[in-house]
């Protein structure tokens, strides 16, 4: 195996944390492809050039996503990289594996690829790192054989990923990990078959803590919520209070709808503003819990920066119920895709579309109506919705009024 | 129709838009069930059975995916020709 010099990215093993590289050198031991990846990251680092070529025909037979072909310019240098794909494997909800599950993913992919992973890559997937275009079916056979499945990628609906939820966090509304599971299970052929104008991705937290960062991320993200009030236990607030806690400046003063006050006695909640962001109960998590009807609130249209700036997502449904078969959930998301599919451009993703039609027409589509919830921004958001037979209404109410001298301007 | 003249009419209707345009399923469902007036659903079900095949292929580029007809290397990745 030939040995690479590689005094730039030796750089980046020193210091006090993990480092990649040097993760990259022990698979290199015993690992071809890793090995041309060490000397062709070296080489990247050196001339301050990519090299990789992205993209193109590369895949598994039947489906449109799930591996992401990569090519380097210098195949003839480094032949290790001349196709180095990534597969994306479909993580199981909330990334609960077994030890004996994770040894068989590495097994194979030691076998057929670099041995190198990404675990898991921001998409949620188990990200496997560089394999060769003629293993990619004999992967593929191997991980479906034991249960695994490709996840998504390209113009297709992203695999579905979740926050812990009930499963280790007392503050889950929903449970996150089943309707991830039902999802992905429901919506296979959006998955695994590119069907829309660019990529759409589903993400579900329990609640506003929003583990897995929904609401930055996420095209369509599922945050659990509840009606009632935040319960109060007066003795434990003492008690921290009694620790040392300052509870008008760490709880009441961060408060963002400033819906709560503590007169060093007592802590009182105006439950009707409350927006349920959870902030005082992360903090006073024995004094303060959550009480009621539980659900989720669904919000739409995050995204990074590509054809417009990043966006953050926006209410839509303030209070869905969220429990199996999740029907409701699932016949809302067909109206959106067909709202989007409708209307969107080639890499338009669905928050773009939204920016350019108008929530207006975006509603009126999906079958929602306008709540004082949605408005995003005070005075910028017109929710006042008027059709041509709301006006024609209005006119023959208006000539009767006048002929009635009911009439008043 | 059949659903091999069905499959022959998409593969034509793929090959008019080769070099011209990126199609994406959607495009050559609407595309198809308007020029035969067929439904969607018989189209998708018929492209997807040649994309099962290889008659048709997923491809991806700048971020978004699109159907084609396969290349040589393609088919021969896959062991359908030599």
């Amino acid at each position: 195996m030939k040995k690479y010099t590689t005094p730039l990215i030796d750089e980046l093993e020193k210091g006090p944390w993990p480092s990649f590289v040097t993760e990259m050198k022990k698979a290199a031991k015993t690992n071809e492809m890793a090995n041309d990846a060490v000397g062709h990251l070296e080489k990247c680092y050196s001339t301050k050039v990519g090299y990789w070529k992205h993209g193109g025909i590369v895949g598994v037979l039947g489906y449109g996503g799930g591996v992401i072909g990569r090519y380097s310019e210098l195949g003839e240098e480094f032949p290790g990289v001349a196709h180095f794909h990534t597969v994306r494997i479909n993580q199981p909800s909330a990334f609960f594996y077994t030890s004996k599950a994770l040894r068989e993913i590495c097994d194979i992919w030691d076998k057929y690829g670099s041995g190198l992973t990404n675990v898991h890559g921001s998409t949620g997937d188990l990200v496997l790192l560089g394999t060769k275009t003629d293993a990619l079916e004999t992967i593929f056979a191997e991980y479906s054989s034991r249960g695994w499945d490709l996840g998504g990628s390209g113009s297709a609906l992203r695999t579905p990923s979740c926050c812990v939820g009930p499963a280790r966090c007392e503050w889950a509304n929903y449970d996150t990990l089943d309707l991830c599971y039902s999802l992905t299970q429901e919506f296979q052929d959006e998955l695994h078959r590119p069907m829309f104008a660019y990529k759409f991705k589903f993400k579900m937290s329990g609640c506003a803590c929003d583990c897995v960062a929904s609401i930055a991320r996420a095209d369509m993200s599922i945050i659990g919520t509840w009606k009632g009030d935040i319960l109060v236990d007066q003795k434990e607030v003492a008690n921290y209070a009694s620790k040392g806690m300052d509870i008008n400046a760490e709880i009441v003063n961060m408060c963002p709808t400033h819906c709560m006050n503590y007169d060093g006695k007592e802590l009182k909640i105006n439950n009707a503003e409350c927006s349920r962001c959870m902030h005082c109960i992360t903090r006073m998590t024995k004094a303060l819990k959550p009480s009621g009807e539980r659900g989720a609130t669904i919000c739409i249209g995050a995204k990074a920066p590509i054809v417009v700036g990043s966006l953050l997502s926006w209410v839509v449904v303030p209070f869905i119920k969220v429990e199996p078969p999740y029907t409701e959930v699932k016949d809302l998301i067909r109206k959106i895709w067909e709202w989007w599919d409708d209307n969107a451009k080639p890499r338009e993703r669905i928050g773009e579309v939204i920016e350019m039609k108008g929530m207006r027409s975006f509603l009126e589509a999906i079958e929602v109506a306008p709540m004082p919830q949605q408005i995003r921004e005070p005075r910028k958001d017109p929710f006042m919705f008027y059709t041509e037979e709301d006006m024609v209404a209005f006119k023959a109410k208006e000539a009767e009024e006048k002929k009635t001298g009911k009439y008043k301007f | 129709m059949e659903t091999a003249e069905l499959q022959d009419k998409i593969f034509a209707f793929c090959e008019a838009a080769k070099g011209k345009k990126k199609l994406k399923e959607k495009d050559i469902i609407k595309g198809v069930s308007a020029e035969l007036g067929i439904d969607g659903d018989t189209v998708k079900k018929a492209m997807r059975a040649m994309i099962d095949v290889g008659r048709l292929m997923y491809s991806y580029g700048g971020g978004a995916s699109s159907v084609e007809i396969p290349s040589e290397e393609y088919l021969r990745e896959k062991g359908m020709i030599k």
